[in-house]
């Protein structure tokens, strides 16, 4: 066991107690920092995996813009001065049937899929990969989803001027 | 690189990598922020006419030190109403973010926390952090100022990031490369070569890249002004309207952890203005270690061209505080939406035409 | 558009223009004096702290009863014919012992009224007005130069001479009057 697994087991370990903490806190806020940490551990296996680029990518989109903005709404949306902003669980049993559903789904394809075991190299940078792959194989996906987004955005907008 | 140097030293990878990791507290945050708020005092007291702390130590350089004890000594207070869990988070990640940023910063050829190959976008997503961070800190502290100033602040630094990655992007987009040391070693030779005089570009392009990149570094010090929260951008923390924003409910160590991390801004992205447009360690006239052929001078002279530039862009942020009174919400947001992005746009898109040609 | 590009150069130019004004004022001397260090001149007619040049007052009450807000006490005690109580320096001589004469700060408005009534000119401002004190009592002032045991006994000798005195007059009254006494006893009966 080196170092490497050392730091990987951190992180797994940060991610999935974190992730457990975001369903069962009762308290909105205190689930959104649990998902900043969750994301963070995320960003570390990333990192463990050579994939600098998604790594970051997660960090700059997750905590520094959709964390941020669920923040902005969780203190906005409430009696922002209250510190007891809580929340409750609704639908239990449907919602099991979904989780159970899901996690089997995961645990059928995790068993199933034949992993690579590539022997430990040091990691090279991605980032121009990424960026051809984009440009060039996906640039229609890419494309779209562009559009998705844009459509989002105007609609929001449309929304927010009613 | 100083890795090597500490990896004959320990013989340890681990314990040279912990070395190297650490250098850049001990070494700089702590001892600049030591100075830098002494120098702030100074820069202010006499721009004002004033002589600022004259008691402790010639000419009050030990003040400081003073005010470290005596924050050291203050008693931990925690509101009966905040949150206790999350205010005592907050200002560690606070920091934490802001000394996140200084491991991809290149301090000189042979001095880098960490030679990742996204450095200046690991440095913009580590500011992430400083956000949550400060919307903890202004949320547990249950305090309507420290909630406002958060929000604010929060809105702020999020908006401004886009004019900073517009302008990043420009940059990347001349040198092909987002590793700051490569970026820092592209800009070597003389000054001509840094990226506020069009780069390591040759002929005619050159010459149309010069006003474009004096107008994107313009922009980009603006924007990393306004997302260390420094006047003339500091409506998060006006005193006259916020107390201090999201640090009212601090005292003792905390404060100074928030304090701490606010120089450390301030010198990270006076770092990244200078790794991105005045060549970061390069120096402008050449070194004295060529000249007398002592090469292991030329890491410790680039150390020093770096953080002399560091500090004088510190030193114009100070210059700016005394200078320009505090924006409105409606100016700050009408400055970064009608003026910093549209034309930080156009830049991106004549450097995209030339580069592409 | 035009008007677009002329803010965007006047809000940059002013900048500079305001950073010019700022970085000149960088090297200008300090205007401010390190205070306890150094100090000011203070003008020649300054109200500060009173001070009583005790050897000078005749304890005339002149002083405490210009005072507006009531901050001097002043008791005195008449000069026995035998004692020799020294004269002014404008050549007054003085008939009373001053066992009393507080100036209490806390309530002292600086009016300077007091100064002036005063016919020896022996109540004046001094320069001094540094004398915070961390108890309220501290601020009243003790002028009096004599010493408590001294003050106690002038006051008891004068009581005494009064007590000579009145027991002298009810002796001498005591003789032809003594009737008159009985009579006012006797219609109470």
């Amino acid at each position: 066991m080196n170092i490497y697994d050392i730091i990987f087991y951190l992180f797994a370990a940060i991610t999935i107690l974190s992730a457990f903490f975001v369903v069962t806190t009762r308290n909105i806020v205190y689930s959104a920092y649990y998902l900043l940490f969750t994301f963070f551990g995320v960003a570390g296996i990333y990192v463990l995996l050579g994939a600098d680029f998604i790594a970051i990518v997660q960090l700059i989109v997750y905590v520094g813009g959709i964390l941020i903005l669920l923040l902005f709404g969780v203190m906005l949306t409430n009696k922002i001065t209250n510190v007891e902003i809580r929340s409750g669980s609704i639908q239990i049993v449907p919602a099991a049937v979904g989780v159970a559903l899901f996690a089997g789904i995961v645990m059928a394809s995790m068993l199933n899929t034949k992993w690579k075991n590539i022997e430990t190299a040091m990691p090279s940078a991605t980032t121009q990969g990424i960026g051809l792959l984009l440009i060039q194989q996906y640039a229609v996906v890419f494309e779209l989803l562009g559009i998705l987004l844009l459509v989002a955005l105007i609609g929001a907008a449309s929304m927010a001027r009613k | 690189m100083i890795y090597d140097f500490f990896f004959k030293l320990t013989n340890s990878n681990f314990l040279a990598d912990l070395i190297q990791s650490l250098l850049p507290l001990f070494i700089f945050i702590l001892p600049f922020a030591l100075f830098a708020v002494l120098f702030e005092r100074k820069v202010s007291a006499h721009m004002q006419d004033r002589l600022g702390p004259m008691r402790v130590g010639y000419h009050g350089i030990l003040q400081t030190v003073a005010d470290i004890l005596k924050l050291v000594q203050k008693e931990d207070i925690i509101p009966t109403l905040a949150d206790k869990p999350l205010f005592n988070i907050a200002p560690v990640l606070v920091f934490a973010g802001s000394y996140l940023a200084f491991a991809a910063i290149p301090f000189s050829s042979a001095f880098i926390g960490s030679n990742i190959d996204l450095g200046i976008i690991f440095i913009i997503a580590a500011s992430g952090f400083v956000v949550a961070g400060i919307l903890m800190a202004g949320w547990s502290s249950n305090n309507k100022y420290s909630l406002l100033g958060a929000m604010r602040s929060a809105a702020q630094i999020i908006s401004y990031e886009i004019p900073t990655v517009l302008v990043v992007l420009s940059v990347i987009m001349i040198t092909g490369t987002t590793n700051l040391l490569t970026l820092s070693e592209m800009q070597t030779g003389h000054f001509w070569n840094w990226m506020i005089f069009g780069g390591p570009v040759m002929g005619i392009a050159k010459f149309i890249f010069i006003p474009i990149m004096i107008i994107n570094f313009v922009i980009i010090y603006i924007s990393t002004l306004a997302e260390v929260n420094r006047t003339p951008f500091d409506i998060p923390e006006a005193e006259s309207e916020l107390v201090s924003g999201y640090h009212t409910e601090y005292s003792g160590m905390k404060f100074a952890m928030f304090f701490l991390s606010e120089y450390a801004n301030m010198f990270a992205v006076s770092a990244i203005v200078a790794a991105l447009f005045l060549g970061g360690y390069q120096s402008p006239i050449g070194y004295l270690g060529n000249l007398f052929g002592v090469h292991w001078l030329i890491p410790i002279e680039q150390f020093f061209w770096f953080t002399a530039k560091g500090i004088f862009f510190v030193f114009v942020q100070m210059w700016l505080r005394w200078t320009l009174p505090r924006l409105r919400v409606d100016q700050l947001m009408a400055l970064c939406w009608k003026y910093l992005i549209p034309i930080a746009f156009v830049n991106l898109l004549i450097i995209g035409l030339i580069t592409v040609l | 558009m035009k008007e677009y590009f002329k803010n965007a150069w006047s809000g940059l130019f002013t900048v500079f223009i305001g950073m010019k004004i700022t970085f000149k004022h960088l090297f200008v001397p300090a205007v401010t004096i390190q205070y306890p260090d150094e100090r000011l001149q203070l003008p020649e007619r300054e109200r500060n702290r009173l001070y009583v040049n005790m050897d000078d007052c005749i304890g005339c009450d002149q002083c405490a009863r210009a005072c507006p807000v009531d901050c001097i006490t002043i008791e005195t005690v008449k000069g026995l014919a035998g004692e020799d109580l020294g004269k002014t320096s404008n050549g007054k001589r003085k008939a009373l012992w001053v066992t009393k004469f507080d100036i209490d700060f806390a309530k002292c408005c600086y009016c300077q009224l007091c100064v002036f009534p005063c016919p020896t000119e022996c109540i004046y401002m001094t320069d001094v007005f540094e004398f915070s004190e961390l108890e309220r009592g501290n601020l009243i002032y003790d002028f009096v130069t004599l010493t408590p045991q001294e003050r106690e006994e002038k006051k008891s000798n004068y009581a005494k001479f009064e007590a000579e005195k009145a027991a002298e007059k009810a002796a001498a009254k005591a003789a032809p009057v003594n009737k008159p006494i009985d009579n006012q006893e006797t219609p109470k009966q």
